[in-house]
């Protein structure tokens, strides 16, 4: 029986020398377990069709924009006679910044530069829930508790270890964008805007919209176990909800003129993270772009922590 | 360093409706392999999970060498327990499986070829573990189990979808690790099997604690059950010189089953009656019976 005998090993510890559940082992063998498994580059490629597409439309869009402001001379806004005051001052405002050729520049930059977010996020938020998910799916959560029977020190690691795939997934889509996104403003002559504070703070903005959507991935995770479940879940809530909720808050505003769901609006993560990274509203009475980092942040560590407590309680069997 | 010993005090889980496992207390010891056995359902798997800190119990606490699980500072250094054959993601491979374990647990990566070895994996090291036949997802389990060089090893039917080869290996190697002075704690209801490869037994049924000791021990306690096999051309001669403690019953092919008397009596009345011997023998009871008729009656399904 020699073989059996591990002559590699140095002898076991006691308590004094804690080697398991180290935070960078931890890290070191979640993001192994990312490696090892074919997701990460179909996420990849997903996130690659993702920015490209919307880096071409923004392109497109920027261009007439820029077009716009350079042509804009000397003109003054002309308000409609049967529009409400509310509105007349909404479109004052757009009228004023297609004027300004510098709040376009930063404008068009900023959207360029955060091209493919849209899909991005949800990319992130997926690596996050099939990083809890996997564990149930494959049953591996019984050896992973097993190595860690720290469970909080498991959950922390898959949150960072989300934050760094998700962060992995920014820097590809900023790169490829920022590439897309220079040599188009280059060809209209002007600079690539990256030192102006409105630009860089929407690039700065996304990659923090990347972590923490990654951050609620893994939440959904824990609260439905089901790969299937979780994953259906969190798309339909992402796209369809996003989507709704805009229709139905503009709705309400429309018709009864409740102004006050604008501003509730930003409450939904998806809604947030969109104010949090335009320079400019990206709808009419949309807060301030750190409301929807707050609210983003608050999820994040909602989610967090909601994992955790669930994660540690549970029976695995 | 702890010295491998498992006491299992008091453990006690109730789900909703079950009591899964009430009031169960036993010790295994270092050095031996130690059967655990009862019926489906009986709460083994459970015991083995709150002995492993993945089950919660409602009350009572299992040790190793005297801690908790959750409190060994490295559990894979001191534990290593293979408990479902399907645990690993299906599109990773054994050796990618085994790296990401020894990844977290903070061991030497040259101890993934080491176990692959052991466990004779190597040449299927560098496939998915979809592609994994039983006995190969076993074989990876118990690769798993080894990484940390345990003192410590609960495994839960690990002989389930071996073949027979396979099932011989894994006696020799559950054998040879408890002869290197291992704790070696064992769940099956392969009783057949048990009886060859465990030393002690603890049999459990509806989640309470039926017997447990040493396998002879526990087998030999059953001495109702031992019967002597006899065959002879004079059945009323032998059954007349036996006297009234024997209680004979006709067996198989003209031969007689009796209780109550040992083998020697039953030979030392046949000389006295004259009787022509064909066949005398002890059937000595063995762990299949035992353990039917001890678990008789407890419900399977609860």
């Amino acid at each position: 029986m020699t073989a059996v005998t591990a002559t590699s090993l140095p002898p076991a510890t006691g308590a004094s020398q804690p080697g398991s559940g180290r935070a960078s082992h931890l890290l070191r063998s979640e993001l192994l377990k990312i490696r090892t498994t074919n997701t990460w580059w179909v996420f990849l490629i997903g996130v690659f069709l993702a920015t490209a597409l919307a880096a071409t439309v923004w392109i497109a869009v920027g261009n007439s924009q820029i077009n716009t402001a350079v042509a804009a001379g000397g003109e003054e806004f002309v308000p409609p006679e049967d529009a409400p005051e509310a509105q007349v001052e909404i479109m004052r405002q757009q009228f004023e910044l297609s004027q300004d050729l510098t709040r376009t520049l930063h404008d068009v930059a900023a959207e360029i530069y955060t091209s493919g977010q849209f899909f991005g996020l949800l990319f992130a938020m997926l690596l996050g829930i099939l990083l809890i998910t996997n564990e149930y799916h494959h049953q591996t959560a019984t050896t992973t508790f097993l190595v860690t029977p720290r469970r909080t020190r498991v959950v922390l690691a898959k949150l960072g270890t989300a934050m760094i795939g998700a962060g992995f997934f920014w820097a590809f889509a900023t790169v490829l964008s920022i590439a897309a996104g220079a040599i188009f403003l280059a060809a209209k002559g002007y600079g690539i805007q990256l030192t102006e504070w409105p630009v860089l703070r929407a690039i700065l903005l996304n990659a923090l919209a990347y972590g923490l959507w990654g951050v609620l991935g893994v939440g959904l995770g824990v609260l439905i176990r089901s790969q299937i479940g979780a994953v259906l879940t969190g798309t339909v809530a992402y796209v369809i909800g996003t989507f709704l909720i805009q229709q139905v808050v503009f709705a309400l505003y429309f018709l009864l003129d409740w102004e006050w769901v604008l501003d509730l609006m930003v409450l939904w993560p998806g809604v947030a993270s969109q104010v949090m990274i335009s320079p400019e509203p990206p709808y009419p009475q949309s807060p301030a772009w750190w409301v929807g980092v707050l609210v983003l942040v608050a999820y994040g560590v909602g989610f967090g922590i909601i994992g955790t407590l669930l994660t540690r309680r549970r029976d695995i069997s | 360093m702890t010295d491998g010993r498992i006491v299992v005090s008091g453990l006690t889980k109730h789900y909703r409706r079950v009591k899964a496992v009430d009031d169960l207390s036993f010790e295994v010891e270092p050095g031996r392999v130690t059967g655990f056995l009862g019926p489906n359902g009986a709460g083994k798997t459970t015991t083995l999970r709150m002995l492993l800190n993945l089950v919660t119990p409602t009350a009572g606490t299992a040790t190793i060498g005297g801690r908790r699980y959750a409190d060994l500072a490295d559990p894979l250094r001191q534990v290593g327990a293979v408990l479902e054959a399907s645990s690993a993601h299906r599109a990773r491979t054994g050796r990618n499986h085994l790296r990401v374990i020894c990844a977290a647990a903070g061991l030497p990566p040259r101890r993934v070829d080491e176990v692959l070895t052991l466990v004779g994996l190597t040449p299927a090291a560098n496939r998915k573990f979809k592609g994994y036949s039983m006995g190969m997802r076993q074989r990876l389990g118990i690769a798993a189990a080894m990484l940390g060089d345990p003192r410590v090893l609960v495994l839960d039917e690990p002989a389930n979808g071996l073949d027979p080869e396979g099932i011989r290996w894994m006696r020799d190697l559950l054998k040879g690790l408890a002869a290197e002075g291992r704790t070696v704690l064992v769940s099956s209801h392969l009783l057949s099997e048990m009886q060859l490869l465990a030393d002690d037994v603890v049999i459990i049924a509806a989640g309470k604690l039926v017997t447990h000791g040493p396998v002879a021990a526990v087998v030999d306690g059953m001495a109702d059950a031992g019967q002597v096999r006899v065959r002879t051309t004079q059945p009323e001669a032998l059954v007349s010189a036996l006297g009234p403690r024997a209680q004979v019953r006709p067996g198989p092919d003209g031969a007689l089953l009796v209780t109550g008397v040992d083998a020697p009596a039953v030979g030392a009345a046949a000389l006295r009656a004259g009787a022509e011997l064909h066949e005398l023998v002890t059937e000595k009871p063995d762990l299949e019976r035992v353990f039917l008729e001890l678990t008789a009656g407890k419900e399977a399904i609860r």
